[in-house]
């Protein structure tokens, strides 16, 4: 009977019922897109933000003491190198999977044929990887520096079975000898010469315009320093700063053991460093302060935005559907009257109410979940050009607040109805 | 005059009768109107506001010389063809090689409280430098020298002309000396690590020659092509400096913030559609409860027009009322998401008001016409029977 009673209900009424389902399935589309976006923007502003370059040097521990003083007279004073064997293991630290890119650096100092000295920069363009976990990774400075613009030729392809001698030249340079991509330029190294052949000349707008950028083993040949590197760059998601960060990143012996594995656990910019300098032998990694501490709080403020936005939102989403629910429970005085005129128990047409309510409400949320999920998408696609990863926290998250929206909606209602005496409904007196 | 009177009398005595209903009306259309007005605000105010934290990469235009050399006053010439509201900071430096315990350091002399604003990343262990003779020690350097915060030390300066012969010990006295007291020791994870940063009146001291900069450093908040319209401001403005951006400041900046204000723009469109839905679907709940009221007045001889004019009237009433609350809890939103976010206010649009309330109007009128069209187009008897 209690069934039949709700199925007529809902089949009668069903313009009515499909209004209520409606209104439920916007506010809940609202809810679902508003909170996975909300929950994904961090991550896709951080990719975004990965333009910017680098936000983790790792340099020879030695090295980091003279720092680059005597990189004027350079060519090998300083003595202490990394080892490019190890380059692999930046992939296996517990945060391999935020390292989305990174570029080892050897610099040598040559001579042109001119007398003039240029350094020569020996790096990855787009070094390909196969990691140990099955993974692939192409990383280097194609994507690293991404603000380069290439004013002739192309960037050095290193997959295409690029010839060793290819190379890159800085537009002040390249200016200076008069060089395009095509020519040749001969520099003399330590130990060896070279005939290196131009590819590409980039602006970068610094002080790489000056130099010349060659593949890692061209560069180590120049100065015989075969498996050494310079530097590494490494380009890093990371979680903003905060005070435990900033603790652990003066010493991490300072922490307790539980807040040490919090640290040691959360991809900040001082854990990511200090797992860093556990896998390479006598490196010291440093965050690039102007990048790592610029993103923190971009994205801070980003996410911070978006939270109340969503707030904004929930609190339009809830109350549009509070009210239409209290409206359409107001609606039926006369039949709750009726039923209660002709005996029915309080209880009994509560339930019956809030039954056919939440049907409708979890038909309706449920299809505006999906509506929802669609427009996630389509902001995800048309700002970061990728889909928007809704967390499985979302579904509960609305779902709660759907059935609570509903339920404070109509409870009320339903009290004030119930509190009236069947005549006086029945009658119209309100 | 007659009968608007009595037009007025019968709405506000139909809003009042049913004063809880209308409540409800009253209360999702202002919803709707402060997430319009709030939103649209928020919308216009990003990307300034987001503007100034990119400004935290620090600078992204510098000043050179165009001959070889260039004045403080001509750094300062250049950099008043930006406008001043624009111009985050302007920070000039010199760059000299000095010498600590007898090696070689790259000292530079710069405005500190400048360099402040224009290199905001700057960790600093200790205290900023706040008068002369007091020094600001790169971490590389501090590490070198085994120096720390509260140490004082001699830099020297042997003019060039002099260093070639500084085998003489005639010359060497006349090496410039000055005592520093180290306040702080700058993180920067990049190479300002390895130089020393004292006032530029401390340098001028120590080389005997004043009035001379390497380089400027410039943060404007402007992107794209306002950026590259000051490139060419300063160019024509001035014969002594040229301009240049920083390329990998500016590049990024402009492809991250042209996403930010997609992502903001879209979600705003979202939540607007479905918020204005939202209000629409409440209002055609409101009216089509009220058939009853429709068909009785119709069997007692009104008019269609009549009956739609005085309920528009109402809704569209109640769109005004709701417009107006809405505009103004809609700029409290806005005001409040800025002062938390981006701890500044924002400035009040007076443009927003009308189109606040002319939109929750329309969306109110059309969205009670087509119910209030349909009761009337139905037989009264009909109507009054209650099917």
């Amino acid at each position: 009977m209690f069934l039949r009673m709700i199925k007529g209900t809902l089949l009668r009424q069903w313009k009515k019922m499909l209004m209520i389902a409606f209104t439920i399935a916007l506010g809940s589309s609202l809810a679902t897109a508003m909170l996975g976006v909300m929950l994904d923007v961090g991550d896709k502003v951080n990719q975004e933000l990965k333009t910017y370059g680098a936000n983790i040097t790792v340099v020879p521990k030695r090295a980091s003491v003279i720092g680059d003083l005597y990189e004027l007279e350079d060519g090998g004073t300083s003595g202490a190198y990394l080892k490019e064997d190890e380059l692999g293991k930046i992939k296996t630290i517990f945060w391999a999977f935020n390292i989305v890119d990174y570029a080892p650096f050897l610099n040598a100092a040559a001579t042109l044929d001119d007398g003039s000295e240029v350094t020569v920069v020996g790096t990855w363009f787009d070094h390909h990887m196969d990691l140990p976990t099955g993974e692939q990774l192409d990383a280097g400075v194609v994507s690293m520096r991404s603000w380069w613009e290439i004013e002739s030729g192309a960037w050095l392809d290193e997959q295409a079975g690029a010839d060793p001698d290819a190379a890159m030249v800085g537009t002040a340079l390249a200016q200076r000898l008069g060089v395009t991509a095509g020519d040749t330029i001969h520099v003399t190294g330590s130990t060896s010469d070279r005939t290196l052949k131009v590819v590409g000349v980039y602006d970068a707008g610094g002080d790489e315009d000056d130099q010349i950028y060659v593949q890692l083993g061209t560069a180590q040949a120049l100065d015989s320093l075969e498996g050494s590197i310079d530097s590494i760059e490494v380009s890093a998601l990371t979680t903003p700063d905060n005070e435990l960060a900033e603790r652990a990143a003066k010493d991490p012996s300072s922490l307790t053991v539980s807040q040490y594995e919090t640290w040691y656990c959360t991809a900040y910019v001082s854990s990511i460093c200090y797992q860093i300098q556990e896998v390479i032998t006598d490196s010291v990694a440093s965050p690039v302060r102007q990048v790592a501490d610029s993103e923190g709080a971009i994205l801070e403020k980003t996410q911070l935005l978006m939270i109340l936005i969503t707030i904004l939102s929930l609190i339009g989403a809830a109350l549009g559907i509070c009210n239409l629910v209290t409206a359409s429970v107001m609606e039926r005085a006369s039949e709750i009257g009726l039923m209660k005129a002709i005996g029915a128990q309080n209880g009994a047409v509560s339930a019956l109410v809030l039954t056919e309510i939440l049907i409708t409400a979890v038909i309706g949320g449920v299809a505006g979940f999906f509506a929802g999920w669609g427009f996630a998408q389509i902001i995800g696609h048309s700002v970061f050009g990728a889909a928007i990863n809704i967390r499985p926290m979302v579904i509960p998250i609305v779902a709660v607040l759907v059935v609570l929206v509903t339920l404070i909606g109509s409870i009320p209602a339903m009290r004030m109805l119930l509190r009236l005496r069947p005549a006086e409904v029945l009658h119209g007196g309100h | 005059m007659k009968k608007s009177t009595m037009f007025v009398r019968m709405i506000t005595a139909s809003l009042m009768r049913r004063r809880s209903r209308m409540v409800v009306a009253l209360l999702s259309i202002a919803i709707g109107a402060t997430v319009l007005s709030g939103l649209v605000t928020i919308y216009y105010d990003v990307p300034r506001q987001m503007g100034a934290q990119f400004r935290n990469y620090g600078a992204n235009m510098i000043l050179t010389p165009s001959g070889d050399s260039m004045t403080l006053d001509d750094v300062a010439a250049g950099a008043a063809c930006i406008p001043s509201d624009q111009l985050v900071g302007m920070t000039p430096y010199r760059y000299e090689t000095v010498r600590i315990r007898e090696t070689p350091v790259v000292a530079a002399g710069t405005d500190l409280e400048s360099a402040k604003k224009t290199s905001p990343f700057w960790s600093v262990e200790g205290e900023w430098p706040s008068a002369n003779g007091e020094l600001l020690l790169g971490a590389a350097v501090a590490e070198q020298y085994r120096l720390k915060v509260g140490d004082t030390i001699e830099v020297t300066y042997t003019p060039e002309e002099l260093a070639d012969a500084s085998a003489d010990p005639a010359t060497v006295t006349a090496d410039e000396m000055i005592l520093f007291d180290v306040t702080g020791i700058l993180d920067t994870g990049g190479s300002e690590e390895d130089h020393i940063y004292m006032y530029m009146a401390d340098l001028e001291t120590l080389t005997g020659t004043a009035n001379k900069a390497d380089v400027a450093e410039l943060s404007v908040s402007a992107s794209g092509d306002v950026l590259a319209g000051y490139v060419e401001r300063v160019a024509q403005g001035s014969d002594a400096v040229s301009a240049r951006l920083v390329k990998r400041v500016t590049a990024s900046e402009a492809t991250v913030l042209s996403k930010l204000q997609a992502l903001v723009l879209l979600v705003t469109t979202v939540v607007l559609a479905l918020t204005m839905i939202c209000v629409a679907t409440t209002m055609t709940a409101v009216v089509t409860e009220r058939r009853k009221e429709i068909g009785l007045r119709k069997a007692i001889g009104a008019s269609d027009s009549s009956i739609i004019k005085e309920f528009m009237g109402e809704s569209m009433l109640l769109g005004l009322l709701g417009g107006v609350l809405g505009s103004m809890l809609g700029f409290l939103f806005a005001q409040e998401v800025s002062v938390h976010v981006f701890s500044s206010t924002i400035s009040f649009r007076p443009l927003l008001v009308p189109i606040t309330i002319i939109v929750s109007i329309a969306v109110t009128g059309l969205s009670s016409l087509l119910p209030i069209r349909s009761a009337t187009e139905v037989d009264p008897a009909l109507v009054l029977k209650g099917e």
